[in-house]
């Protein structure tokens, strides 16, 4: 069979009439009428997205306001500018693919997976270019506080942006958890390369890099219970004890 | 008039409180919907309660429809969720998680009453779930490709990808079951 005749067939498939009784659209109307108000459209994705991204950049400077400057100090011109610059193209794909898992058939650029692995490696690309040090001192014992440092700055900046989005709506909470961890990791990141003194290749490319990954897998973590929770909560009102 | 503009232009008047326009959408709506749940439950009660439970996400969350933007992939991504959730929680109740994977991954395994009372539902049997659902949207709805990567979030390449073997698994089904040109409502 060609695909023309199974279009035909399915076409003529698909007009069988609907018997949905006029009884049930009017039980749905009714339902909906009491509570009938006028509400507010979301902004514009570039309005939230620009919003995430502030978010992020505030939550990066609080922190190294905190703790110093030393790290950006410490880079060269070129260094500055390429690396805010790839933190900041990357934060606003990661905003704007945020803002798309929050409203429903939104149109979606790069899938959450595809972010994660499109964003841990141009970071790896840029710190690879950059940074030419290739001595590792005290790799585990600096690092393992650089990566806890990154992910415990990911961590507010991604529930600021999720505070940002709450009027959204997730059709798949996994993915929009993934989205807001990758881009509270970009922050962490952010925080470090501000601080972060030590600009060795195997440091920054290992445990700056690692905590969009990690975040993102702690993003992805919370989704998960979330739709997990919200289904044992029904599971148990649909069949109480 | 277009229709999907006139969706839109429905969906605005509906953020602004007049029933008018909800109920219109609900009478424009719902049959599209129904048969979506229908093509996909394991019963005709199942099909209204999630059709009954879509409104009311909908309604929920009418704020993050924006205008300009296409209004059916915003249905439909409501229902495709509210749809996995029903599933998953019944599921959890009865057989556990394994078997949502599985059933996402293998043709539909019940045959339900419904398979029996309708010809596209019929055909669409041997489908697997995600491709029943791409199939549904583009010949039921007659949303486009991109309408339809929109509403299961995913890229076009990836529904063309899905209708594409879902072609070639109907194709063998209906050829081995002789299946002619002008028949309709079912496999011979």
């Amino acid at each position: 069979m060609k695909d023309e005749e199974i279009d035909d067939v399915l076409t003529k498939a698909a007009r069988a009439p609907n018997d949905l009784t006029p009884q049930m659209l009017q039980r749905v109307a009714d339902s909906i009428k009491p509570s009938l108000d006028p509400v507010r459209p979301l902004p514009p994705t570039w309005v939230l997205a620009g919003g995430l991204v502030m978010v992020c950049a505030a939550v990066s400077l609080a922190g190294a306001a905190r703790a110093g400057f030393t790290g950006f100090a410490k880079m060269d011109l070129l260094e500055r500018v390429l690396v805010f610059l790839a933190l900041v193209l990357l934060a606003w794909v990661a905003a704007s693919e945020f803002v798309n898992t929050m409203i429903p058939g939104s149109r979606r650029r790069i899938s959450p997976g595809a972010l994660l692995g499109f964003g841990s490696f141009a970071l790896l690309g840029v710190f690879g270019f950059l940074f030419r040090d290739y001595q590792t001192d005290h790799f585990f014992s600096i690092g393992i506080v650089c990566l806890l440092t990154g992910f415990l700055h990911a961590i507010p900046a991604a529930l600021l942006g999720w505070l940002l989005l709450r009027r959204g709506f997730a059709v798949n909470s996994i993915s929009a958890g993934l989205v807001a961890g990758v881009l509270g990791g970009l922050a962490g990141v952010g925080v470090l390369e501000l601080h972060c003194p030590n600009l060795q290749a195997a440091h920054v490319l290992v445990w700056h890099t690692a905590v969009v990954p990690l975040s993102g897998a702690a993003g992805a973590l919370v989704g998960w219970t979330l739709r997990f929770r919200a289904g044992s909560s029904a599971g148990e009102r649909a069949n109480p004890k | 008039m277009d229709p999907d503009s006139n969706l839109e232009a429905l969906m605005a008047r509906y953020q602004q409180g007049d029933f008018g326009a909800v109920t219109d959408l609900i009478e424009r709506i719902s049959p599209q919907l129904h048969r979506f749940f229908l093509a996909q439950s394991q019963s005709r009660t199942d099909a209204d309660d999630l059709l009954q439970e879509t409104w009311l996400r909908i309604h929920k969350v009418r704020h993050t429809y924006r205008p300009g933007e296409p209004a059916l992939p915003w249905f439909y991504a409501i229902a495709r969720h509210v749809r996995i959730d029903h599933y998953r929680k019944s599921l959890r109740t009865a057989v556990g998680e394994r078997q949502l994977e599985a059933m996402s991954q293998e043709p539909a395994s019940f045959a339900n009453e419904s398979d029996h009372a309708d010809g596209l539902n019929a055909l669409l049997a041997p489908l697997s779930e995600s491709q029943r659902e791409v199939i549904e949207m583009l010949k039921v709805a007659g949303m486009s490709l991109e309408e339809v990567a929109r509403a299961t979030s995913s890229s076009v390449g990836s529904v063309k990808q899905k209708v594409h073997r879902a072609y070639e698994k109907l194709r063998e089904t209906m050829s081995a079951a002789g299946f002619r040109r002008g028949q309709r409502g079912g496999l011979s």
